[in-house]
C-alpha cells in the first residue's frame, strides 16, 4: 500500500493541477466562488482567453479572445469594461466588467455590456456628413474629414484673429474625461466651454461648494453606519454602480439606509427607512434633523468649534455678542429652533414621529454618516441648492467629514494627472455662458443660450455640440430649434456624436465620434475614499497593437470613418494655427519629435510616466511602460484611505513669511509644493500682499483646512452675504416654486427628473437590449388622484404646464405620493425624416408658426430592415413622450440650476388628443424666462469688488484674473 | 498563488454538489474517484450538512446566532458575507483567500494582521466543529467522502499545530449555557440531544436507524426530532442507556483530540460526559412525566 503524500506534497499537486487546467483556458473550480462574488479571467490570460461559443451550444466550439480593458461611456460612473476581442475576426464579441478597476471592481450595470449594441448599432453615423438643404431639412451629403476640418479651422482662425473669441463655443453633455477639451479651448484663448451642468447638478454643487470650497461629495458608503440618500443613488444616480455595491456592502454589515425620494424608486425599495416627502420640502426635513442634534447637544462640539467659521459669523452678524463658542452655540440653538419635527411634517407631509425616528438614527451614526444629494431635489426646486447645503450640515454637526464612513469633499478622492502641456487661462469672458445676472452660478447658464442669442447678447460663429442633445434634454426645446435654425444667431453648428440626436438634425456638420471602446480618455471619479485614474481606449487598436501593428490614427481601426476626439482636436488645432503664429500649435507639438504633431501615445505616455504617482513603479514591476500598463489593465489605484486632508499640519517649509488673517486664515510667500494632481477646487484669493492662502490656524496649529476663503467649513457664507443674498448665507430652507402654498387648487407637482436604471438620457437609445427593457415613460399617478380624475392605468391624459401640454399614458401606482405625478426622462425620442435612430425614435411632424409650436406623432417604432436582424424583431411601438419641450426655463437665481419640477394640471385627454402630442406657446416661454430673470441680483449691482463672480469660486475653464473685472462703464 | 491556499480551496470545492470538474481535483488530492451524487446527498444532505451553525449553535439547527457570528467574521475581514457564510465550502475557501493574502502581503505589520485573521478563522470557526464533524463523516459517508473527511481533518489539525492557537475557548462554545437536563421536559431533552454542542454528541439519521434496529423499536419516518421522540416513547430505558453509552464513546473521541485542540476538545468531552452522566437521572424524571403511547 502506497503511503499518502504529505500535506505539502498534496498542496503542490493540487496547485499544479490548478495551474495546468487554467493554462488550458479551462476552469478548475466549478461555479462561482463563495468568497468572491464573481470570477474573472486572470490577467495573465488576457492575451489568449478561451471560452465556449454560447451561440454554438450544445456544440462545444472554442473561441479565443484578447481581453482589452476600456471604460464605459454611458453614465458618469466610468466603470471598467473588458472587451472580448475575437482573435479570429478582430471584432468585439462582448463587454464584461474589468476586475482591475478600483471603482467598479469588475461589476457593471446593464448599460456596460450594452456597449456592444452601441458599437454595432445599425443606425449609427459612420462618416462625416454635411447638410445639403436648409438646416433641419434632413438632407445630408458625405464629406471628407479634411473638408470639414478645413472649414472649421478657417472659421475658428478667423474668429480668433478678428478678436471674436466669444463666437466659438463647445457645449458638452457627458464629458467622460477630465479637462482635455477645456485645455484645447484654453490653447485657442477662448472662454467657450459650455456644459450641461446647470440642467443637472449645479444646485447640489452649490450647496457643497459654499460649505467646503469643493463642489461634489464623496460619501464613504462602504464604511458607513448610516447612509442618508436624497434621491435614487442606489440604482440611477452618480455614481450608481460603484456606489450601489458599496451601499449594499454597508447594509450587509448592519448599516441603516435612509432614502428620501417622493417616488418608490429601486433605492427606496432597498431602504430601511423610505421617506416620501412633498417635493421641495427636503431641506426642511434636513433642518429638523439638524435641530434635533443641536437642541439635544448631540453634535460633535469639538469639531464644530474647530472647523466651522463661527467666529467670522459672529463678528459679521452678531457684532455685539461675546465672540465665544458658547455664545455661538446659544445662537445656533435659536437659529434652528423653529425647525421642529412638527414644522417639517407640515411642510413635507411626513409624520413628525417618522422624522424623529430618522433623526435618532442619524444621531447614532457619529462620524460614520454618509450622505449624498445630487440631482433630484437639488435640481427640482427653487432654492434646491439648500438641500445639499442642509444635508451636509448634518455631516458638519456630527464631524462626519472626510472620516471613515463619512462624507468627503470629492477633490481629495480624485486625481487629475497633469498633462504634457498646461496652456494659460483664457483672457476673455463669455457672457453668453456667464452672464452678470448669475454671478454665483456654479456652471454655465447653458439652457438660457437661445434666449440670450435672441436678445442679441451675442452670436456664435462655430457652435460645437458634443455628446449633447440640448433640443431634447434641455427645457424649452422649441426655443433651441428656433436658435439653431437661425443662421444669423449660429453661423455653423457642428454635432460631434456617435449617433443621431434631435440636436444633430439641426447641424451643419455631423461628425462621427467613437463609443467607449473607440476612443481615448483619462478620468478619475470619487467613488470611495481613495484615488484612481481610469483609461478609456480604442480596444481594436490596442488589440492589434498587441499583435505588433502600430497605429497613429484611431480611424484606422474604428468602423467607417468614426474618429476619436483627442486626435480630432489635435488635428483641428494644428489646422487653425498651421504655422504657429497664433501660439496655438506649440501645445500640439511632439516633445519627442519637435516640429511633428503630438500623438495620443505620446500625450498619455507622458502623463502616465510623469503625473501618476506609483504608476511607473507598478509598470516597471511588470516590465511594462506606464502607458502599456494602462493599456493592459485600464486603471490604476493611486491611494486608499486619504482621510482628513483638512486636518493635516502644514509643514514649516511652507510657512515662509507666513501671515495670519483676522479669523485664522494663514497666508504664505512660499511656493506651493509640486503636485501633479490638478483636480479642480476653490481657489481662495491671496492676501493684500500677494501671499497665497496655505492653511488655517486651529488651536494654535496651522492646518491645511478647506479651499474656502476662511479656510474653514463655511456655515455662514460671506460670499453669499456679500453678493446680495445675506438672508440665505446660512444653511436654510427656501420654499420651492412648487410649494403647496404656491399651487392652484387643481395643480399637482410633476417630477420629471428621474432616471430609469437601464437608460442614460438620450445616449443609450442605440442599445437594443436596453430599449427592449425600457422604452416608454408613462405618467406615475396615485390611485386616489386617478380616481379623482376618473382615469385608469393606460388611459391618455393631458399634462398642462405653464407654456403648453403633452399627452401621455398613465400608470396608476401607490409608488408616488398623492398630489404628485412623475414622468421619467430618457423617453419620447423623435425624428422628422428617414435619418435617425430606428429603435427608439418615433416619426413626428413639427409645426411652428408665430411661436405656436406643435408636434404630432405620425408613426411609432416598429420592425425594420437593417444589418442587424434583431431590428426585425422590434415588438414595441410606444416610445414615450418628449415632455421637456413643454417646460419653460426656471433658473435658480443663486445656483443657476434649472428648477425642473413643474406645477401642472392633469386632465383626461380630449378626443382629438393622441399619444405624444405636444403643444407649446413660445411666447409664454419667453414670459417665464423674463419672470425668473427678475429674481436675480446682478453682479454689476451687488459685486463687492466689481468682479463678474467671486474669483475664488470654481469655474470650468477659468479665465485670467483680469477678465473677472466688470468694465468700468458697466458698473 | 499560495500552494496551501489551493489545498484549502480544493477541499472546499469537494463538499459542493458533485460536478464533472471535481475529478481532477479529487485526483490531485489522491482521493478515490470523484464523489457520486447519491453519496454526496447521503453524506451532506441527509446525515451531516456541512454548516457550522448546526454544530456550534445552541439550537443545533441552521442559522441563528452561530451563523450571525460567522457572518460577522466575514465582515470583520472586509469580505462580503456570502448567502451561506457558515457553509464549510465557504469557510475553507475563505481560509484559502486569507492564506493567500498573508503570503502576498509585503508589509510586515499587515502580514501579522493577516496571519492573525487566519488564526481567528481557524480557532473560532473551524476547529470548534470540523475535527469532530470530519470524524463522524468518516463513519457514515461512502469511500470518497470518507477519504475527503480524513484529509480535511488532517489538514485542519496540521494547521492548528502550525498556528499556535489561543488558549481561550472560542466564542461559539463560550457563549453556551451550561448543560442542564435534570428539570428538562421531553421536548427539551430531545432538543438538547440533537444539538451537538449542547450534548457533545453527533446523532445522525443513520445513528437513529441503527439504534432502532439494534433496540428492536419501530422507526417512525420523519425528521430526527420526531424519530427520537417516537423512540423514547417506545422504550426509554433502552434508548437512554444506549445514548449514555454513545455519549461515553464520544468522551473518548473528544479526549483523543485534546493534544491537537486542547480547550476545545476538553469542552466537547465535558459536554459528552455530562450527557452520559445525566441519562440515568433523566430517565427517572422522564418516566414520571412522559405520556405513554
Amino acid at each position: 500500500m502506497s503511503r499518502r503524500p504529505s500535506l505539502d506534497e498534496l498542496a503542490v499537486r493540487v496547485s499544479a493541477a490548478h495551474d495546468e487546467v487554467v493554462a488550458r483556458g479551462e476552469t478548475f473550480y466549478p461555479g462561482p466562488s463563495r468568497v468572491h462574488l464573481a470570477a474573472f479571467p486572470p490577467t495573465q490570460r488576457w492575451d489568449d482567453w478561451v471560452e465556449l461559443d454560447s451561440r454554438s451550444w450544445p456544440e462545444r466550439i472554442e473561441r479565443r479572445y484578447m481581453l482589452v480593458p476600456t471604460t464605459c461611456f454611458n453614465c458618469e460612473s466610468a466603470c471598467g469594461l473588458l472587451a472580448y476581442v475575437d482573435k479570429e475576426t478582430l471584432q468585439v464579441r462582448k463587454f464584461e466588467g474589468n476586475p482591475e478597476h478600483p471603482g467598479s471592481r469588475g461589476r457593471n450595470c446593464a448599460k456596460g455590456p450594452a456597449t456592444l449594441n452601441q458599437i454595432t448599432d445599425p443606425d449609427r453615423i459612420l462618416y462625416p456628413l454635411k447638410r445639403a438643404g436648409e438646416r433641419g431639412e434632413g438632407k445630408w451629403v458625405q464629406v471628407s474629414w479634411d473638408e470639414a476640418l478645413d472649414d472649421l479651422a478657417a472659421r475658428i482662425r478667423a474668429a480668433i484673429t478678428e478678436q471674436r473669441h466669444n463666437e466659438v463655443m463647445y457645449h458638452v453633455g457627458r464629458p467622460g474625461e477630465d479637462g482635455f477639451t477645456e485645455r484645447v479651448l484654453a490653447t485657442w484663448g477662448v472662454d467657450g466651454h459650455n456644459s450641461h451642468t446647470n440642467v443637472c447638478s449645479s444646485g447640489a454643487r452649490a450647496g457643497y461648494h459654499f460649505w467646503t470650497g469643493i463642489d461634489r461629495p464623496s460619501p464613504d458608503h462602504a464604511n458607513a453606519k448610516v447612509i442618508f440618500l436624497i434621491s435614487a443613488h442606489l440604482e440611477a444616480g452618480h455614481y450608481f454602480n460603484p456606489h450601489a455595491q458599496r451601499i449594499v456592502e454597508a447594509k450587509a454589515g448592519g448599516a441603516k439606509l435612509i432614502v428620501v425620494d417622493t417616488r418608490l424608486s429601486n433605492s427606496a425599495s432597498h431602504a430601511d427607512h423610505w421617506i416620501s416627502p412633498h417635493p421641495g420640502s427636503e431641506a426642511a426635513i434636513n433642518l429638523s434633523i439638524a435641530n434635533y442634534l443641536i437642541q439635544n447637544d448631540l453634535y460633535d462640539r469639538d469639531f464644530v468649534r474647530r472647523w466651522w467659521n463661527w467666529p467670522e459669523y459672529l463678528a459679521s452678524e452678531h457684532g455685539h455678542a461675546e465672540p465665544t463658542f458658547e455664545t455661538f452655540e446659544q445662537i445656533l440653538k435659536e437659529l434652528y429652533s423653529n425647525f421642529s419635527f412638527e414644522f417639517a411634517a407640515e411642510e413635507s407631509g411626513v409624520s413628525a414621529g417618522t422624522l424623529e425616528e430618522i433623526a435618532k438614527i442619524v444621531a447614532q451614526a457619529g462620524t460614520r454618516l454618509a450622505t449624498h444629494s445630487w440631482r433630484s431635489a437639488a435640481a427640482g426646486n427653487l432654492g434646491g441648492w439648500q438641500v445639499s447645503r442642509t444635508l451636509f450640515l448634518l455631516n458638519a454637526l456630527l464631524g462626519a467629514v472626510a472620516t471613515e464612513g463619512g462624507t468627503h469633499p470629492n477633490a481629495w478622492n480624485k486625481f487629475v494627472p497633469k498633462p504634457i502641456y498646461s496652456p494659460p487661462h483664457p483672457g476673455t469672458w463669455n457672457e453668453l455662458t456667464w452672464p452678470l445676472e448669475y454671478p454665483l452660478a456654479l456652471n454655465e447658464m447653458s439652457f438660457l443660450l437661445p434666449h440670450f442669442l435672441k436678445e442679441g447678447r451675442g452670436r456664435l460663429e462655430v457652435y460645437f455640440t458634443r455628446v449633447y442633445n440640448p433640443v431634447w434634454t434641455n427645457p424649452d426645446g422649441f426655443s433651441w430649434i428656433e436658435a439653431l435654425t437661425d443662421e444669423k444667431l449660429i453661423g455653423l453648428h457642428v454635432a460631434l456624436t456617435p449617433t443621431w440626436s434631435e440636436t444633430a438634425f439641426f447641424a451643419d456638420y455631423v461628425l462621427p465620434m467613437g463609443h467607449s471602446s473607440e476612443r481615448h480618455d483619462v478620468h478619475s471619479y470619487e467613488q470611495y475614499d481613495g484615488q484612481w485614474v481610469g483609461f478609456r481606449q480604442p480596444v481594436i487598436r490596442t488589440a492589434r497593437g498587441r499583435s505588433g501593428e502600430h497605429f497613429t490614427d484611431t480611424r484606422e481601426t474604428n468602423p467607417g470613418e468614426v474618429w476619436e476626439e483627442n486626435e480630432f482636436w489635435i488635428e483641428l488645432s494644428w489646422r487653425i494655427d498651421p504655422d504657429g503664429r497664433l501660439g496655438i500649435r506649440k501645445f500640439y507639438e511632439s516633445k519627442e519629435h519637435p516640429g511633428e504633431k503630438l500623438s495620443v501615445d505620446e500625450y498619455y505616455g507622458y502623463m502616465f510616466e510623469h503625473s501618476v504617482p506609483g504608476l511607473a513603479e507598478a509598470a516597471a514591476a511588470q516590465n511594462l511602460t506606464p502607458l502599456d500598463y494602462m493599456r493592459r489593465f485600464g486603471a490604476f489605484e493611486i491611494s486608499k484611505k486619504v482621510g482628513r486632508v483638512f486636518d493635516q499640519e502644514v509643514p514649516a517649509k511652507e510657512l515662509d513669511d507666513a501671515a495670519t488673517g483676522e479669523f485664522g486664515r494663514v497666508f504664505t510667500s512660499a511656493a506651493p509644493p509640486e503636485s501633479t494632481n490638478i483636480v479642480p477646487m476653490g481657489a481662495p484669493e491671496p492676501d493684500s500682499e500677494g501671499r497665497r492662502p496655505v492653511g488655517v490656524e486651529v488651536d494654535g496649529r496651522v492646518l491645511r483646512g478647506f479651499p474656502t476663503p476662511s479656510g474653514l467649513l463655511e456655515f455662514w457664507s460671506k460670499t453669499l452675504a456679500d453678493w446680495g443674498w445675506r438672508e440665505h448665507a446660512l444653511p436654510g430652507y427656501i420654499r420651492s416654486h412648487v410649494h403647496p402654498a404656491k399651487l392652484a387648487e387643481d395643480q399637482m407637482v410633476l417630477i420629471s427628473t428621474f432616471r430609469l436604471p437601464v437608460h442614460i438620457h438620450t445616449r443609450s437609445a442605440n442599445a437594443k437590449w436596453l430599449d427592449e427593457i425600457a422604452h416608454t415613460n408613462p405618467l406615475w399617478i396615485h390611485p386616489a388622484d386617478a380616481a379623482r380624475l376618473d382615469v385608469n392605468a393606460g388611459d391618455l391624459v393631458r399634462v398642462s404646464t405653464e407654456t403648453g401640454f403633452y399627452v401621455v399614458k398613465t400608470w396608476v401606482t401607490e409608488g408616488i405620493r398623492p398630489g404628485v405625478v412623475a414622468c421619467s426622462h430618457h423617453m419620447g425620442r423623435w425624428k422628422l425624416g428617414e435619418e435617425g435612430q430606428g429603435q427608439m425614435m418615433a416619426s413626428v411632424t413639427l409645426d411652428g408658426k408665430d411661436g405656436d409650436w406643435s408636434m404630432s406623432r405620425t408613426k411609432g417604432v416598429g420592425p425594420y430592415n437593417s444589418t442587424d436582424p434583431d431590428t426585425q424583431r422590434i415588438w414595441w411601438t410606444d416610445v414615450g413622450v418628449h415632455q421637456n419641450l413643454t417646460f419653460a426655463v426656471q433658473p435658480d437665481p443663486i445656483s443657476g440650476q434649472h428648477c425642473w419640477h413643474q406645477a401642472v394640471e392633469i386632465s383626461k385627454a380630449s378626443e382629438d388628443d393622441r399619444l405624444g402630442d405636444i403643444s407649446v406657446d413660445a411666447g409664454k416661454s419667453r414670459e417665464v424666462y423674463t419672470r425668473w430673470l427678475e429674481l436675480t441680483r446682478r453682479a454689476d449691482l451687488y459685486s463687492p469688488q466689481h468682479t463678474r463672480r467671486p474669483v475664488w469660486m470654481m469655474r470650468p475653464l477659468k479665465p485670467v484674473r483680469e477678465a473677472f473685472s466688470i468694465p468700468e462703464q458697466r458698473r | 498563488m499560495s500552494r496551501r491556499a489551493e489545498l484549502w480551496r480544493a477541499l472546499g470545492a469537494l463538499c459542493e454538489t458533485p460536478h464533472p470538474s471535481h475529478a481532477p481535483i479529487a485526483e490531485a488530492l489522491g482521493l478515490q474517484g470523484p464523489g457520486e451524487a447519491a453519496g454526496y446527498t447521503e453524506a451532506f444532505v441527509f446525515q451531516l450538512p456541512p454548516y457550522a451553525s448546526i454544530y456550534v449553535g445552541a439550537e443545533g439547527m441552521l442559522g441563528g446566532e452561530a451563523r450571525g457570528r460567522v457572518a460577522g467574521f466575514w465582515q470583520a475581514v472586509g469580505i462580503t458575507s456570502p448567502p451561506e457564510p457558515d457553509h464549510l465550502a465557504a469557510l475553507l475557501s475563505l481560509y484559502g483567500a486569507l492564506d493567500e493574502a498573508e503570503e502576498h502581503e509585503r508589509e510586515p505589520a499587515r502580514r501579522v494582521m493577516r496571519r492573525e485573521a487566519k488564526a481567528a478563522l481557524l480557532w473560532e470557526h473551524l476547529l470548534p466543529w470540523v475535527p469532530i464533524y470530519a470524524l463522524k463523516l468518516q463513519q457514515v459517508a461512502p469511500g470518497h467522502f470518507a477519504q475527503w473527511a480524513r484529509l480535511l481533518s488532517d489538514v485542519v489539525l496540521a494547521e492548528a499545530a502550525c498556528l499556535e492557537g489561543q488558549r481561550k475557548l472560542p466564542l461559539h462554545l463560550r457563549s453556551l449555557p451550561p448543560w442542564e437536563i435534570s428539570e428538562a421536559s421531553l421536548e427539551e431533552l430531545v432538543d438538547a440531544l440533537l444539538s451537538p454542542v449542547r450534548s457533545g454528541i453527533l446523532l445522525t439519521r443513520h445513528d437513529l436507524v441503527r439504534t432502532a434496529r439494534d433496540l428492536g423499536v419501530a422507526l417512525r419516518m420523519g425528521e430526527r426530532r420526531f424519530v427520537l421522540k417516537a423512540m423514547l416513547n417506545q422504550d426509554p430505558d433502552a434508548l437512554l442507556d444506549r445514548l449514555g453509552r454513545e455519549a461515553r464513546t464520544w468522551v473518548v473521541r473528544h479526549r483523543a483530540l485534546e493534544g491537537d485542540i486542547g480547550p476545545i476538545a476538553r469542552f466537547w468531552a465535558g459536554r459528552a460526559q455530562a450527557t452520559a452522566a445525566s441519562m440515568t437521572e433523566t430517565l427517572a424524571t422522564l418516566r414520571h412525566a412522559m405520556p405513554r403511547a
